[in-house]
C-alpha cells in the first residue's frame, strides 16, 4: 500500500497522462491532486507511483478508469441544505417561468448534487418546466449515476440528516431502494436530464446559453490560472441574468471573470450575470 | 527561535476554552499566523469565529479557497471541509471523505502544512476525544517541525493528546500556561 508520494512522484504521473492521452492536470491543486493520485496508485494495485506511472504510459490504464478513480467527490446529499431550500424557493421556480429553460450541471461525478437538485425539482412541481444538461469526467460516472449510483449507509445517513434540514416534502428513503446495504437513488429522478461525458470542461461547448450554472466546490480542485479559465467558460455559458452556484467556501474573486457577475446571496454564493 | 513560519493547532473535545485562552493571550501585533484545525459540528457554517472573537485581539478568518496565508491572522478550518496549505502559502479546501470521521480532518490539515513549512512550523494537540492529529503531528516532527502537545493530565479528553505522543517523539508537553509562554516567546 503506498501511503505518501512527493511532487516529482506527482508531476511523473501527470506527465505520464499528459503524454499518453493529452489530458493536462499540471494546473491542478497540489495537495487534493497528491491524495486523489495516492488512491488511484492503490486502487489499481500498482506498488509505487513510477510503476503507476508507467501503467499509463503503456495504456494497462485507460483514461476513463483513470478519471473515475481520481475524481473529486462531493460526498454527500442536500450539503449545506440551506442553499437548496434557497433554490427551491426562490431561483429554480423563478427560471422556470422562461421557455426552453436550461440548467448545466458539469463536472457530475458521485451524482450527489445532481440528484439533490432532481429532487428539489421533483418536490417543487418543476419537472418537464426545466431541463438539466449535465455531464461527467467519465463514461463510468455516466453509466453510474444513471443506474441511480452506489451509496454507503453512511453518506444516506448523513444525506437524510440534510434532507430533514433542508426541509423536503417526503422521507429522503422514498428516493432510494436498498440493495446489500448500498442504496441506489430511483433512475426516473433523471428524466429531464441529458447526461454525457465531458472529460475536459475548457472543451465544453454548449449550443445555448444556459438560465442557471451549478458547479459547487469543483474549483478546489484547480490552481488559479486553470481555475480563471473555467470561470470564464461558465461565465460565457450564462445569459445575461442567469445564475452561477457555486460553493459557500469558493470565492472568485481572483478571476477577471466575476466582474461580469453580481452577487445575490453572499451566503450561498448565488451570482447573477450582469453583462456579457 | 524566531525562524518559523506558522503555528498550527488541532483540537477537539475540551480544547474550545484551551484555545480561547490561548488566543485572548497573544497581542494584536503577533508575527506569525495561526492555522487551527478544530473539530466542529459539520452542518453549523457560523457561530464559531464569533464565539472565539470574543477575546481575541487577532482576526479570526476562516478562509475561503485559494486564500492566500497572511501573517497576523488566525485561521479557523471551516466547517465541512478539509484545509490544506499548499505550495505558495495559500490556502486550498477539500470535500474529500470525512478521515478519522472529521471534516475538518486534523491530521490531513497538518500533512499539508508540514510538507509547506517543513521545519518552520510549530505543531500543537490540545484536548480532544478521537485520534485524529496524532499523525499529523508525527508528520510535523518527520519534516522537522517542532511539536507540543497539552499536558494530557491538564485535558479534559486526553486522547488526542496521548495518541499524539505515542505516535511520534513530541519536544514539549506544556500546560495551556507554558503553551503561552512559549507562543509569546516567538513574538
Amino acid at each position: 500500500m503506498v501511503e505518501n508520494i512527493g511532487i516529482v512522484d506527482t508531476r511523473n504521473i501527470i506527465s505520464a497522462v499528459t503524454d499518453t492521452y493529452g489530458f493536462d492536470m499540471s494546473d491542478y491543486t497540489f495537495t487534493i491532486l497528491k491524495r486523489r493520485l495516492i488512491h488511484a496508485i492503490n486502487t489499481f494495485g500498482s506498488h509505487s507511483a513510477d510503476d503507476f506511472a508507467d501503467k499509463i504510459r503503456r495504456k494497462v490504464i485507460a483514461l476513463d478508469d483513470f478519471l473515475f478513480t481520481v475524481s473529486l467527490e462531493v460526498t454527500e446529499f442536500f450539503r449545506d441544505p440551506s442553499l437548496w431550500r434557497e433554490l427551491r424557493d426562490k431561483y429554480l421556480s423563478e427560471i422556470s417561468r422562461a421557455a426552453d429553460s436550461r440548467i448545466w450541471m458539469p463536472n457530475v461525478t458521485s451524482g450527489d448534487e445532481l440528484f439533490s437538485l432532481a429532487i428539489v425539482m421533483n418536490e417543487g412541481g418543476l419537472q418537464g418546466k426545466i431541463k438539466i444538461d449535465a455531464s461527467c469526467p467519465s463514461q463510468k460516472h455516466v453509466e453510474l449515476v444513471k443506474k441511480g449510483g452506489n451509496y454507503d449507509q453512511k453518506k444516506i445517513e448523513v444525506s437524510e440528516a440534510n434532507y430533514t434540514r433542508y426541509v423536503g416534502k417526503t422521507q429522503f428513503a422514498s428516493y432510494y431502494t436498498l440493495s446489500d446495504n448500498r442504496a441506489i437513488m430511483k433512475p426516473t429522478l433523471l428524466n429531464d436530464v441529458t447526461l454525457d461525458v465531458q472529460t475536459d470542461i475548457l472543451n465544453a461547448s454548449p449550443s445555448k446559453k444556459y438560465k442557471m450554472v451549478i458547479y459547487r466546490n469543483k474549483l478546489l480542485q484547480f490552481n488559479i490560472p486553470l481555475y480563471d479559465k473555467v470561470i470564464r467558460k461558465l461565465v460565457d455559458s450564462l445569459e445575461i441574468g442567469g445564475y452561477l452556484v457555486i460553493g459557500n467556501m469558493e470565492t472568485l474573486e481572483y478571476s477577471e471573470a466575476s466582474k461580469k457577475l453580481q452577487i445575490v446571496n453572499a451566503n450561498e454564493k448565488i451570482y447573477k450575470k450582469r453583462v456579457d | 527561535m524566531n525562524d518559523y513560519k506558522a503555528i498550527m493547532i488541532g483540537g477537539s473535545a475540551g480544547s474550545f476554552q484551551v484555545v480561547s485562552r490561548i488566543i485572548a493571550a497573544l497581542p494584536a501585533n503577533y508575527p506569525l499566523p495561526i492555522l487551527m484545525c478544530l473539530h466542529r459540528l459539520k452542518h453549523i457554517r457560523s457561530g464559531f469565529v464569533e464565539a472565539l472573537s470574543i477575546k481575541s485581539n487577532l482576526p479570526i478568518i476562516e478562509p475561503h479557497d485559494k486564500e492566500p496565508l497572511k501573517a497576523g491572522r488566525i485561521y479557523l478550518a471551516p466547517a465541512n471541509y478539509h484545509m490544506y496549505i499548499e505550495l505558495g502559502n495559500r490556502f486550498s479546501l477539500s470535500t474529500e471523505d470525512v478521515v478519522n470521521h472529521s471534516r475538518p480532518s486534523i491530521d490531513l490539515s497538518f500533512f499539508s502544512a508540514s510538507y509547506n513549512f517543513k521545519k518552520k512550523l510549530v505543531g500543537i494537540i490540545l484536548s480532544g476525544a478521537n485520534k485524529d492529529g496524532a499523525l499529523g503531528l508525527k508528520s510535523v516532527t518527520d519534516n522537522g517541525g517542532l511539536t507540543i502537545v497539552q499536558d494530557p493530565k491538564e485535558c479534559q479528553v486526553p486522547t488526542m493528546t496521548t495518541a499524539s505522543m505515542n505516535a511520534t517523539k513530541v519536544d514539549y508537553v506544556f500546560s495551556t500556561k507554558q503553551i503561552i509562554d512559549f507562543l509569546l516567546k516567538l513574538a
